[in-house]
This record gives structure tokens, C-alpha cells and sequence, in this order.
């Protein structure tokens, strides 16, 4: 008894739900025997993984779906011994270095390495490279991606590279240039609506349009979000009503909290126990990137006016110095100092106009 | 020979036969040399009756005691003389060869003598030492001065010599001190000069207090008064100046005691066989000197000749001794020959030193008033103001605005103030330091002794009405002013204590002077201090060379040269007033104190380790008493600059150890520990085998490792572990010292030592000292100034006495400002704890208010890696002072602080991923210093431990789980780690436990359904509650019935799962199947295990296979599951 996400997962290009134009697209390329490396790139949520698997399906067949999961050693010049684990089935290889944190070079290096170097033995039944899927390439360091451009031409025979990352801006032009770049985008709301409606009837249930639009829109045009938000609605309540409460994660209302926290009062010991549920959120591995995103719009709700381009002026500029600096909680806690300042001093000051 | 033997076995007494020897040959030898047995007889006599009353008076007077120590100590002094006397060919040859006649005779005759004022001494309590020590001075007439000269010469050397000795590192030489016979010249100078000082100290001590005291009622009765007003000075003082003359009587003393027999004397502690026998003989012998001394009382002849070894004897510091010297040095400068001309100089040089130290004490006393009072630019205007809030209170109105009157010096000396309120013109810093330097004392409570309440604006209720209660006189700041002005001055009493010191000092030579030779008495006065230090300047290698320098010194008194050469000034002040008793050392006087517990320890180390053959099993029996019995090793640890080396061989010293030195200056890896100590350990000192009571090896040594926390490094490779060897099996006490115990390489060290830990002396005990040594120095400096110098080197005592001989060059006389303004540049830095950094960060008011740029930025640097951390964490709860009050200037300020701390996290990130480390004072400006300017105020609780570590940690413990998540669902999810946790686990959770929240034990088939579809174990189910818990709120899975838990668990553990990873990672955890340690070992090991189960184990393996059918007839096929198929369905079979 999977999720719904799961279980319904498409698992070959003919079956996938949306942007179709492209799934044949990719099964062209396919078909022609060989194609260049890939860099698969879109917001999180979007089916890029799905639609790695539904390729690498069409290139390999069904074989490529046997996965075995193994952790390698590797051994640095250090060495240091990195341990990380890969998904592999006979045709190809997933693996995530930046797990590998710092090290990650040296897994580009050894691992890959030994992959490409390695030719297929049986060339007559199948393709004659393999694959290696390399996913966060957007979160690997700068001298990882420099170790991987000469790789990627080396061993071009006997290897292609699935680069999949939700944003190319942290990927090194030089790479960029070596790939072909297919960009998954996320499903529009309707999209979204038929593919958790037809979720639904295959469950033998029957999901109310208005539902299936608010979920869409709540979950942020997220397929996947959208349909674990789908299934817990039915947990929640079995015969679908329009309005009935979609449930949040509890790190979304911990967040919401934290905003109306902030907007309710502002002094120091109130920033002090922000910097605590900021903590809290930091601790659970929340981005801090999230933390913003989320507090800002949050913080929009109770903003009029011109203090709203304010607000959000100012949380560009932190969530850019966040980026910049090392310490997340820092920024987010100077971020709603500021804030806090600000609005203090807007209210008082409309308190005023507003006396006089 | 190798240290494990010395250590391990008992030494053979090999050496007795020589021993014996050695007596016979004394006794012919002193016979042939004195032509007067009687005299020798006398001699001992003396020295025995000596030794037995102090025995005797030991357990009734600790000051008899002291002097008995004493003169064990001093007999180290004793190998010289003795070689002079007997004339015996010992290597020390050189100074004796010569002399070898005339001394012999001198001495005999001076010992008696001696032995008379000791009587008297001890019978009139030293009053009259000091004429006799001048009838000895009168006896020296021409005839004897020249053999006179030559032994005290030799003293003088000695002395010097400690000095070095002392920085000779390990010397095995050092070891032998105490040992009569010393076999290298060196070896000689270095042990004795320590225990001939150690002596002089002792008498100086406690003794010479007593004396001083009654010698100054006679002289002036109304200076000691005042003296005595300060005891603590005065006394130091005081026993500084008239030390040096009892010295010289007890020296004498110990000369005779050490004549009769060097080793005897030592310490009537000292368990020897021999030194008893020797005791009796000595009896036999006293009885019959005495008797000679009572009949022949003084015969002029004997009093000459001993004359001139009084003043041998004396070490160098004694006033009187020096007096002597001088007239007879003006007339062996005569006979002298010139060979000597460069000691010559130097002596002269010390003359002239001494000469212009008294001048100058004595010039200041009149001076005292010159110290000025910075005037201050300034029109009169007064302000009268409203009353504010004690909190919000201003600073000064007029700051500046009223002339500071210069007052007489010390015109407020001996007054109490208390500063209440803010004072209208001045701060309360300068109002402080304004009382201060006319010689005032600010407390900050009243009390009974309390003169004035000097009262400002918004004074404080309870001290105003304690005042009254207490009937304090109580004033304004002009009031204070004026007192300032009109009050007259006074000599200070320090001042006044340095001036009687010196009368006292001029009266008694006068004396002495008339009596001896009427020619010298001018310049001696002023000698006294010079000559000490000449004495222990002069670094001389062999006694020879110092004898001629001695010598010379004489000639160069006479002459009275401008000094050239000033051999004085080589030495430091820390060497130079180094303690030479335990009594002495600052700050280890209490019955408590480290020095009385080392002494404790050290002298029951014996009785406790005697049993040489126990091994060392014994080692621990007596753990956790206090007084460290246990341990065969002490280990004293405490900040530089406190003395606890100085303690260490005082100690020993004072026990009648020797002892052999290994400081960081010797290589002490395995092998040369094993070579040094061996080898030194197994020497038997050449003194007691001359006097035929030498043992094989004594016991009575002491191995002292200085600076063990610097045994590090390839040169001293395994010397912890080799010096650990050796306290397990030592014979010998051992003391090792560093400065921090906790560090990482004592770790092994400590749990084999006596814990004694040094802590900082108090600045008053410091100060005392400091106060005698400027006197001696010829330096002025206000108490108060004293108390800034200590202050700013950290209770330093070495530090301090650096700093006060580094600006004594520039001016004798310390002005209050101009020490303060010095103090502060020599301002030791201190280390300070981040906690307190983050305090002076953010604190307003008197501690920071004066702090510059650079100072705040320093505070940074205290340690740069958690003081941003400190910073970020406290800076929300200080509240600040520029807000005023106002919440939204506050949130202002902490939106602007907050800014810096983040400018300064960039900084930091540039710092540490491109090494760009210079840019480290731009972090401390925008992490520290800009945050505390801007949030300067009022911390309402203690600085904070930064958060962010422990959340940091949290964090990647918890992101660690994630991942392990994340592997484990992958092939279900195919999603990211972030993913999974953002979107994923939270649904997961529920699928899992709303099942068995809902239905309870019928839940728990559909939870477990859950698990296995998702690859989950158990371990996981635990972390995602772990992980998706938020807030302090207990998650649902813990509130579950235990019921449904344990069928839960049942119920999982029932079924074999399989997932498609190897469990390697998280088999740690496993209950049941606690055994599958690794995927592919298990496959293995069934084969290992057992064959007959082959068949079965294709069966498990079909089972296996059909099973993961099942599973993955929805899903893809794992490889990997197949294997752990085989293990697990065969552990449920």
C-alpha cells in the first residue's frame, strides 16, 4: 500500500501526464540510437526524475528498472574514506556527490572514472555506453564541476551523463555547453487537476473539480506535493467536498507561526524567540532559502502599501547575503530585525497620521 | 649504571670503608695543620653545644628551629672552609692552598668566639649582637686582615655563584649541594651558594625581625613607631636592613658548627646513623669548649682572628660584614698584589653603587612632597542641578571645570575616603586616583575608619545615614578639594620607615666603625646593599676567580673609584632578591599552603615509600588523603611568575635534600632521562665519605622536573611515559612542576602525582615584597602606584620586579601617575574567557568607557572563533543605553547590529574558504565592535552559550537521518533528499501511525504494509518521529497505547523484510537480528556455518525468491534483496 504518487508513477515516455511535446521529443532522440549528455533542469516537483526513468527505460528496457542500491567506498588522496551510496541497475548508475559534501570532487573523480573506463561487455544485446545520473549537480562545488568537464568529453565512448539539477545558475557554463539542456517545467494548475482526478478514479474515488483546483494551487503547481496533499485529504476525510481543510506539512505551519509571531508583536524578546522557532526550523533541515520564501509571503499578508516592495526588497538582499555568508541563521535573524524596525515604525507612524 | 637500578634496588653501601678514611685523614690533617689542639677541640665544642641546644630548643621555638635549618644549610658553605682548614687536596684546592694555614687558625679562633655570641644570642635574644659583632669588627687589626679577608672573600663567591647555579639546568652538580666534599668546583659553588643563601634568609627571617625591632627601640624609638603603624612593610624593611648583621652572627655560627663537621650540622631531622655519632662526639667536645670559652672568654688574639671570618661568613648582604670588609680591604689593598686590577673596578663600581642607593633614599625622604597633581585648565563654575534617576544619573556637569589644587605629598596619607554620588567636576576614576596620589585610601563601604564621605550628587541613602550613624565627616567635592589644599603634607611612612632604616643603618656603622678602625666610618653606610649585590652579581665559574674578585673588591672599597665596570647590574633583580627561604617566598606561608604541604610530603615521603622493596602496588593505598602520601611524586602546577620553582628547591633545601634539576633546557627523552638521573643518583658525595659517615648512595635526594608540560617534541620523545616509569618505582622523591595541569599532555602525568596547585599571590603580598626590594634598590615609589604595577602584570612576581628594574633605570623616584601611565603600558595581557569578552562587548560604564578602538577590537581577538558566536547569541538581551528607553530606536539599533553580525558572517566566509586570514580584523569590527557600540548598555543576564553550536550539530545529525531516509525510499520515491523531507515524511509519518492511532492493534498489519512498501525498518520508523517532531510536543507514535507498540513490533519483527539495501549502515541497531552484521559476510558465513543446512537454504532461498515475487510484482527486482533473503529467512526458520 504505497502512496498514490508512487504507486501511479509513469514509467515509460507514452504514459507520462503532461508536456508530452517533449516526452516524444525524447524518445526520438532515444531511438536514434544515441544520444549527447543531458542536463535535466526544473523546479522540484516537476517529473524530472520520473522522466529521466521513462527514458532510460525506453533506451534499456525494462532491465533498468531492477535497481540495487550499494554503498562504495572511495578512498581520497587523503586518505579519507567517503562513503556514499549509489542506485544502480546493470545499464546504469544515480549518484548524488554532494552528499559526499566537500568531497564531492572526489567522487566525480574516482567513481565516474571507473564507470567510464569500463566499456560493456555485451555490446550485441545492448547499447554500447552506460549512464550515469548525477542528480544536485547545481549543489556540487565549483572544483567537482571542473573535474567533470574533461570526463564528460573523455569518455564520451563509453558513457553519457544525466545532469539533473533545479536551477542552472549554479552550473558552470563550461558544462552547461557540453549538455543538452532539457528543461521540465512545472505543470500548469489544469495539468495538475486531471492528473489528481485521474488519480482519483483509478482509486475508485471521485475528487471534486474546486478540490482538485485548490489543492493544485496550494501546493504550489508541485505535482508531487499536490498529490500527497490529495491522499491525505482522503485520510482526512473520505467523501470529497469542495471545501473541505487540506492538511499542511507541519513545517508550513510551524512557519506560519513564526510569521504571525513576528507581525503580532515586535520587540527584543520577541525577535528572541523567533530565532528560536528559527532554529527549530534550521535543525529540520528546512532550507533557509525555504524559511525565507515562506516568511516573506507570509509577512506580505500583513503588509500595504509601499511597505510591501520594502519588505521585499529587503528580503532579496538578505536571502542574496545568505548565500554569501555561512551562518543561515544570522541572515534570517537580521532579516526580521529589520523587518521588526520597519514595521514598528510604519505602524507607529500610521498610528500617529492616524490620531492626527 | 642504569636508572632501574637505582630506582629498583637498594644501593650498597660500598662507599663506608673510604668514608672512614676520609675522617682519620681530616683529623691528621686539621692536626698537623693547627698547631693548637686545644684550639681545634674548642672549635668543635662550640659548634657541638650549638647544635645540641638547638636540637634541644627545636620543639619549644620554632625561631630556634629555623636557625637550626639554617645552619644545616649553611654547612653547605662548610666543603670551602673546610678544605682551607685541613688543607685536604681536594679539587677545590685553590682557595685553600694558599691560605690553607692562616684560615685554619682564623677559623678555630673566630668559632669560638662565635659560638660566644650565639650563647649570648640566644640567651639575650640579640640585642647585643651587634657590639660584639663590632669588637670582632675592633679585633681585626692589621696582623689578621689580610687571612681575614681571604676567607670572607670566599663566602662572597659562593654567594655569587647561586646565582648561577640556579640557571644551570640539570646539573648533576646542583644535586650534590648539600654534600660536604664536592668534587668539581662547580659543583661546590652552585650547592653551596643555594644553601648559604637559603641560611642568611632564614635568619633574616624570623630572628632578625625580633632583633630589628629591639634595635630600632634603641635607636629611635619614635620612628619605629611609625614603622610599626605598618607592620608589613616595616617589618620588611626593617628585617631587609638589619638582617644582613644577624646573618653575620649566625653565619659565624654556622661557620663553627660547619668547622667541627660539615655534615653533622645539617639537620637534626636527618635520620643518619652517623650524623648522630658524630652529634655525641661533638657533645664530648662542646663541653669541653665551652669551658675553654668561659676561662679564655675572649683572648684579643682569637677575637681578631676571628674578626675577620665574621664577616666571611656573612653573605654579602650584611651591612656590618661590608663595613669590615672595607676597612680591611684598605689594608690588604696594600698588600694585595695587582694582578686583580679588572675585579678591582668592579668592586669599586658596587661601592660606588651602594653609595649613591643610600644617598639617594635619603634624599628622597625629605623630597617626598615633589609629586605633582596634573593641574587642570579650568574656570570655576558651579552647577546645581536637578535630581535624576540613579540609573539614567549623568556623568559629571562641569567635567573639568575646577582647578585641581597640587597638594602637599601625602598630604591624605593615612585617611580613608569613600566616594559616594557623581562629583560635579570630577569623575570618580580621577576623584579616586586624585586621593590616591596624595597617599589616601578609597574603600568603598564606610566602616568605623572611614574619615570622609566624600558626597556628589545623587549619593546614595544608606551611605549618607551610615556616615552619620558613624559620625564620618562628610564633604563635597570642593570640600575634598580644599582638603587637598590646605592639609599639609607628611612624609609618607614608607618614607619614613626607608629613612629610619637607613639612621638605623648609619648609627649602627658609626658604632661598629669607632670600635674597629675610626678611619672607615664615612662611606660603610651606604655600602651595605652594593656589597650584597656584588656579591651576588659576580658570576664566577671557579672559587678561585671569585676569591681574586673578592679581593678586589676589597682594594676597590678602598680605593673608592668611580665605578667602571658594574657587575652588580648584570645580575637581575629576580635573581638578585630571589627567595632564599621558605619564609621569604611570597604568598606560601599558610599552614596550608603549597610550600607547608610540599614540606609535609616531602618529609613523610620516606616514611611512607620506605619500604623500598614494595612494589609498587602499593602505590595508591592511601588515595584521596590530603596530604598526598600515596603518591611518590608532587606535581606543582599554577601561572608563571608565582614561585614555584623557587619552592621546589627551597623545599628541598629546607629538608636537607639535594637535588638534581632537569628544566626544559635539558633534553629529556627515554634514554638521557635514563643516563642523567642514573648517573647522578648514583653519585656519593665526596664530603660525607671524607667525613666517614658517607653511605653508599644517601636517600636524601630529590629529583625535580621543571617545565614537564614542555617535554614534547622528537627530543624529548616518550619522556612523560619514561618520567611515569620512573615515579612508579622511584626510590626518591620526585617533583615535577608546569603551568597547566589540564593540558592534554599532563593527562597521564597527573594521576601518578600530588596534586598542589599555586595560586596567585594577593596583590598586597606582593606588594610587601615589592615595597623591601625598592627600598633596597634606592627607588621611591608610592604604595598606591605599587598596587597599579602588580595589578598590571597579573600578580606576576617576576613580571613585576622585570617591569620595576626596567623603569628604575629611567628615575629612582615613581611618581603615582607616571608608574600608573607605565603600568598600563606594561600591561600584562590576560587572557579572558569569551564569556567575559561578550560582558565588556556590550557593558557600558567605567570599564569600557575608557577603551579605544583598538582595545575593543582586541577583545576580538580573545578568540576569534566563538566571540562572534558570543556576540550574536547576547546581543538581543542587552539592553541598550542610546534607545533610551524607546522600543523603537531599540528594534533600530538591533536591526543595525544584527547587519554588522551578518557583514561580519561574509567576512568570516571569505576567511575561511579562501585562508583569507588577514581579513580577520575586518571580522572583529563588524562581529564585535560594531554590535557592542551600537547595542552598548546593560546585559540583563549572563552572557549566554552560543546556540548555534549545539544546533549545529543538531542539524547535521538530523540531516544525516534524512539521508539514510531518503536512500532507504529511494526506489519508491525517487526523489531527493530535500524532497523527501519537505514533502514526503510528514505524509509517510501519518500513513504509518494514524493506522494504528485509528485502529489500534487492527492498524498495525496495514502500518507494517506501509513499511515494507517503502523499505523501511524499524530504526527508520523511530527517526522520522524523531525528525518530524516539532516543538516540545510529544509525537503521536510515543503517545500510542504500549500495547499497540509492542504488537507493532511483534508483528514487524514476526515477518522477514527485505529490503533492497545492505543494512551494514544502520546493523548496529538491530534487535532481533542483531547478527546480520553485512549482507555479503552473511552470505558467506551460511556456507561456513553450517552444511548440513544446504537444503535447507535453497529452500529459504525459494522462499526468498518467491516472496520478493510478491513484493515485486508492483515494483522493480533488487539484486541485492536476494541475499539478504537467504540470512534472514533462515534466522526465522
Amino acid at each position: 500500500m504505497s502512496l498514490w504518487l508512487d504507486k501511479y508513477r509513469p514509467s515509460s515516455l507514452n504514459k507520462l501526464d503532461y508536456h508530452k511535446e517533449q516526452a516524444s521529443q525524447l524518445k526520438n532522440l532515444v531511438q536514434h540510437g544515441d544520444f549527447p549528455h543531458l542536463l535535466v533542469y526544473g523546479p522540484s516537483g516537476a517529473g524530472k526524475k520520473t522522466r529521466i526513468m521513462c527514458l532510460l527505460r525506453e533506451l534499456y528496457g525494462a532491465g533498468v528498472e531492477k535497481l540495487r542500491i550499494e554503498h562504495q567506498t572511495i578512498t581520497a588522496p587523503s586518505k579519507k574514506k567517503i562513503e556514499i551510496s549509489t542506485i544502480a541497475s546493470n545499464y546504469h548508475l544515480e549518484v548524488n556527490p554532494s552528499d559526499a559534501g566537500n568531497n564531492d570532487r572526489v567522487v566525480i573523480q574516482e567513481l565516474l572514472k571507473t564507470v567510464a573506463q569500463s566499456q560493456q561487455i555485451q555490446t550485441s544485446t545492448q547499447r554500447d555506453f552506460k549512464v550515469v545520473i548525477l542528480t544536485e549537480v547545481d549543489r556540487l562545488t565549483k572544483d567537482a564541476q571542473h573535474a567533470l568537464r574533461r570526463t564528460m568529453e573523455k569518455y564520451m565512448a563509453n558513457c553519457r551523463l544525466i545532469l539533473c539539477c533545479n536551477s542552472t545558475s549554479k552550473v558552470i557554463p563550461p558544462i552547461r555547453s557540453r549538455c543538452l539542456a532539457v528543461r521540465v517545467p512545472l505543470p500548469s494548475v489544469e495539468e495538475i487537476c486531471t492528473v489528481l482526478i485521474g488519480v482519483c478514479k483509478k482509486e475508485g474515488l471521485s475528487l471534486p473539480a474546486e478540490l482538485a483546483k485548490r489543492i493544485a494551487e496550494k501546493s504550489g503547481r508541485n505535482l508531487r506535493k499536490a498529490l500527497l496533499m490529495c491522499e491525505a485529504c482522503r485520510v482526512q476525510q473520505l467523501p470529497f467536498s469542495a471545501d473541505q481543510d487540506i492538511p499542511e506539512t507541519d513545517w508550513e505551519v510551524y512557519l506560519r507561526e513564526t510569521a504571525n509571531a513576528i507581525v503580532s508583536q515586535q520587540s527584543p524578546q520577541r525577535l528572541l524567540e523567533v530565532r528560536g522557532r528559527l532554529y527549530e526550523l534550521l535543525t529540520h533541515c528546512i532550507p533557509p532559502e525555504i524559511i525565507m520564501k515562506g516568511l516573506l509571503s507570509e509577512l506580505l499578508n500583513n503588509c500595504d502599501g509601499h511597505l510591501k516592495g520594502e519588505v521585499a526588497q529587503m528580503a532579496a538582499y538578505y536571502e542574496h547575503r545568505l548565500q554569501l555568508g555561512s551562518k543561515a541563521v544570522y541572515h534570517l535573524e537580521a532579516f526580521i530585525a529589520k523587518f521588526m524596525a520597519v514595521y514598528k515604525r510604519f505602524m507607529e507612524d500610521g498610528l500617529e497620521a492616524m490620531m492626527f | 649504571m642504569d636508572i632501574r637500578k637505582f630506582f629498583g634496588v637498594q644501593t650498597k653501601k660500598s662507599t663506608s670503608e673510604p668514608a672512614t678514611n676520609g675522617k682519620s685523614k681530616e683529623n691528621e690533617k686539621k692536626k698537623k695543620t693547627r698547631t693548637n689542639g686545644n684550639a681545634v677541640t674548642k672549635v668543635k665544642s662550640p659548634n657541638n653545644d650549638e647544635d645540641s641546644s638547638m636540637k634541644k630548643k627545636q620543639p619549644s621555638k620554632k625561631k630556634k628551629r629555623n636557625i637550626i635549618d639554617s645552619d644545616s644549610e649553611e654547612e653547605v658553605q662548610l666543603p670551602p672552609k673546610k678544605h682551607k682548614k685541613s688543607s685536604i687536596p681536594s679539587p677545590k684546592d685553590s682557595p685553600s692552598s694558599k691560605q690553607s694555614s692562616h684560615s685554619s687558625k682564623k677559623h678555630q679562633v673566630q668559632y669560638v668566639s662565635e659560638t660566644d655570641e650565639e650563647d649570648t644570642f640566644e640567651t639575650l635574644k640579640k640585642t647585643q649582637i651587634p657590639q660584639k659583632n663590632g669588637l670582632g669588627a675592633n679585633s681585626l687589626s692589621g696582623t689578621t686582615k689580610m687571612q681575614a679577608s681571604k676567607p670572607k672573600e670566599t663566602k662572597p663567591i659562593a654567594h655569587k655563584m647561586q646565582s648561577p647555579a640556579k640557571f644551570s639546568p640539570t646539573s648533576v652538580l646542583d644535586y650534590f649541594g648539600n654534600s660536604s666534599v664536592q668534587r668539581s668546583d662547580k659543583k661546590l659553588v652552585a650547592s653551596s651558594k643555594r644553601k648559604a643563601t637559603v641560611g642568611s634568609t632564614d635568619d633574616s627571617t624570623h630572628e632578625d625581625e625580633a632583633i630589628a625591632r629591639q634595635l630600632q627601640m634603641e635607636e629611635d624609638e619614635e620612628l619605629e613607631r611609625q614603622l610599626h603603624e605598618d607592620e608589613d612593610f616595616a617589618r620588611t624593611l626593617a628585617m631587609l636592613d638589619e638582617s644582613p648583621k644577624h646573618k653575620k652572627v649566625k653565619r659565624n655560627l654556622d661557620d663553627e658548627k660547619t668547622s667541627v663537621s660539615s655534615s653533622t650540622g645539617k639537620s637534626p631531622d636527618k635520620p643518619d646513623k652517623k650524623n648522630e655519632k658524630l652529634s655525641a662526639q661533638k657533645l664530648n667536645l662542646e663541653h669541653s669548649a665551652r669551658e675553654l670559652n668561659k676561662t679564655t672568654t675572649d683572648s684579643q688574639s682569637t677575637i681578631k682572628e676571628k674578626s675577620p671570618k665574621k664577616p666571611s661568613p656573612v653573605k654579602a648582604s650584611a651591612k656590618l660584614a661590608q663595613m669590615k670588609r672595607k676597612e680591611e680591604a684598605s689594608i690588604q689593598t696594600a698588600s694585595m698584589d695587582g694582578a686583580e686590577s679588572t675585579s678591582f673596578k668592579s668592586s669599586s663600581a658596587s661601592l660606588k653603587e651602594e653609595k649613591t642607593s643610600c644617598k639617594t633614599t635619603e634624599k628622597i625622604s625629605p623630597k617626598k612632597s615633589q609629586s605633582k597633581s596634573p593641574e587642570e585648565s579650568a574656570s570655576k563654575r558651579q552647577n546645581y542641578q536637578a535630581y535624576r534617576n540613579y540609573l539614567n544619573r549623568e556623568g559629571p556637569r562641569a567635567l573639568g571645570s575646577k582647578e585641581i589644587p597640587q597638594g602637599a605629598d601625602n598630604c591624605l596619607e593615612g585617611l580613608t575616603f569613600v566616594l559616594t554620588g557623581v562629583l560635579e567636576s570630577l569623575e570618580r576614576d580621577e576623584a579616586k586616583s586624585l586621593v590616591e596620589r596624595y597617599g589616601g585610601k578609597v574603600t568603598g563601604n564606610i566602616s568605623k575608619k572611614t574619615n570622609y564621605l566624600v558626597q556628589g550628587r545623587d549619593s546614595g541613602a544608606s551611605k549618607t545615614e551610615k556616615a552619620e550613624s558613624l559620625g564620618t565627616r562628610i564633604l563635597d567635592e570642593d570640600g575634598l578639594l580644599n582638603l587637598i589644599r590646605t592639609l599639609p603634607g607628611k612624609k609618607s611612612k614608607y618614607e619614613i620607615v626607608a629613612e629610619a632604616e637607613s639612621k638605623k643603618c648609619k648609627q649602627k656603622t658609626p658604632e661598629k666603625n669607632e670600635k674597629t678602625t675610626p678611619v672607615k666610618s664615612s662611606g660603610k653606610k651606604k655600602r651595605t646593599i652594593p656589597l650584597k649585590k656584588e656579591s651576588e652579581k659576580a658570576i664566577c665559574s671557579s672559587p678561585k676567580v671569585k676569591k681574586s674578585l673578592s679581593f678586589k673588591q676589597e682594594k676597590s672599597d678602598i680605593n673608592s673609584d668611580t665605578p667602571t665596570v658594574k657587575d652588580g647590574e648584570s645580575l637581575l633583580w629576580v635573581d638578585k632578591y630571589k627567595p632564599t627561604s621558605l619564609k621569604s617566598i611570597i604568598g606560601q606561608q599558610g599552614e596550608q599552603s603549597c610550600a607547608q604541604k610540599l614540606i609535609r610530603w616531602l618529609r613523610n615521603w620516606h616514611q611512607k615509600n620506605s619500604g623500598e622493596k614494595k612494589p609498587t602496588a602499593k602505590f595508591g593505598k592511601f588515595g584521596g588523603k590530603d596530604d598526598g602520601s600515596s603518591f611518590k611524586a608532587a606535581l606543582l602546577s599554577g601561572p608563571p611568575g608565582i614561585g614555584k620553582t623557587t619552592t621546589a628547591v627551597l623545599v628541598c633545601e629546607e629538608l636537607g635534600y639535594s637535588y638534581v634539576e632537569l628544566n626544559a633546557s635539558c633534553t629529556r627523552s627515554k634514554n638521557s632521562l635514563k643516563e642523567v638521573i642514573a648517573e647522578s643518583l648514583n653519585n656519593t658525595s665526596i664530603k660525607s665519605f671524607s667525613m666517614g659517615k658517607s653511605q653508599t648512595v644517601s636517600s636524601m635526594h630529590v629529583l625535580i622536573m621543571d617545565e614537564v608540560d614542555g617535554m614534547a617534541g622528537n627530543e624529548d620523545r616518550g619522556g612523560i611515559q619514561e618520567l611515569i616509569g620512573l615515579i612508579k618505582q622511584t626510590k626518591i622523591p620526585i617533583i615535577c612542576m608546569c603551568n597547566d595541569r589540564n593540558h592534554q599532555k599532563m593527562r597521564s602525568l597527573v594521576n601518578y602525582c600530588f596534586d598542589l596547585r599555586f595560586q596567585r599571590p594577593r596583590v598586597e603580598q606582593i606588594k610587601g615584597a615589592m615595597m623591601s626590594i625598592a627600598f633596597k634598590e634606592g627607588l621611591k615609589i608610592p604604595p598606591p602606584a605599587l598596587n597599579e604595577i602588580i595589578l598590571a602584570a597579573n600578580q606576576d612576581i617576576r613580571q613585576v620586579l622585570h617591569n620595576l628594574s626596567m623603569w628604575s633605570a629611567r628615575d629612582k623616584v615613581f611618581t603615582y601617575d607616571q608608574a600608573k601611565a607605565d603600568a598600563s603600558k606594561a600591561r600584562k595581557d590576560i587572557k579572558i574567557g569569551p564569556f567575559d569578552v561578550c560582558r565588556k562587548v556590550f557593558i557600558t560604564g567605567e570599564e569600557t568607557a575608557h577603551m579605544t578602538l583598538v582595545d575593543k577590537s582586541d577583545l576580538f581577538f580573545h578568540d576569534y572563533s566563538l566571540v562572534p558566536l558570543f556576540v550574536q547569541e547576547n546581543y538581543v538581551h542587552v539592553k541598550p543605553v542610546a534607545a533610551g528607553g524607546n522600543l523603537k530606536k531599540h528594534l533600530t539599533l538591533l536591526s543595525k547590529a544584527a547587519d554588522s553580525i551578518c557583514d561580519g558572517d561574509l567576512v568570516d566566509k571569505q576567511i575561511r574558504k579562501n585562508q583569507m586570514w588577514s581579513l580577520l580584523p575586518t571580522q572583529a569590527i563588524y562581529a564585535s565592535v560594531l554590535p557592542g557600540e551600537l547595542m552598548r548598555g546593560y546585559m540583563s543576564q549572563f552572557p549566554s552559550f552560543p546556540s548555534w553550536l549545539g544546533k549545529f550539530s543538531s542539524t547535521g545529525k538530523h540531516s544525516r537521518i534524512i539521508e539514510e531516509l531518503s536512500t532507504h525510499m529511494f526506489l519508491r520515491t525517487h526523489s531527493s533528499k530535500q524532497a523527501v523531507n519537505l514533502e514526503y515524511l510528514s505524509y509517510i509519518r501519518d500513513a504509518i501511525v494514524k493506522p494504528l492511532v485509528h485502529k489500534g492493534t487492527d492498524g498495525v498489519a496495514e502500518a507494517v504494509q506501509v513499511m515494507d512498501e517503502y523499505y523501511l525498518i524499524k530504526e527508520d520508523v523511530d527517526s522520522i518521529m524523531e525528525i518530524s517532531n516539532w516543538g516540545a510536543q510529544p509525537d503521536l507514535y510515543s503517545k500510542l497505547d504500549s500495547k499497540v507498540k509492542a504488537a507493532f513490533t511483534r508483528t514487524y519483527n514476526k515477518e522477514v523484510h527485505l529490503t533492497p539495501y545492505s543494512l551494514q549502515a544502520v546493523s548496529k541497531g538491530k534487535r532481533g537480528r542483531a547478527a546480520t552484521v553485512d549482507l555479503d559476510e552473511e552470505e558467506f558465513g551460511t556456507n561456513n556455518t553450517q552444511p548440513e543446512d544446504n537444503e535447507t537454504e535453497d529452500t529459504v532461498e525459494m522462499d526468498a525468491m518467491i516472496k520478493q515475487k510478491k513484493v515485486a510484482k508492483t515494483s522493480k527486482e533488487e539484486k541485492a534483496t536476494v541475499p539478504k533473503g537467504k540470512g534472514k529467512g533462515k534466522k526465522t526458520k
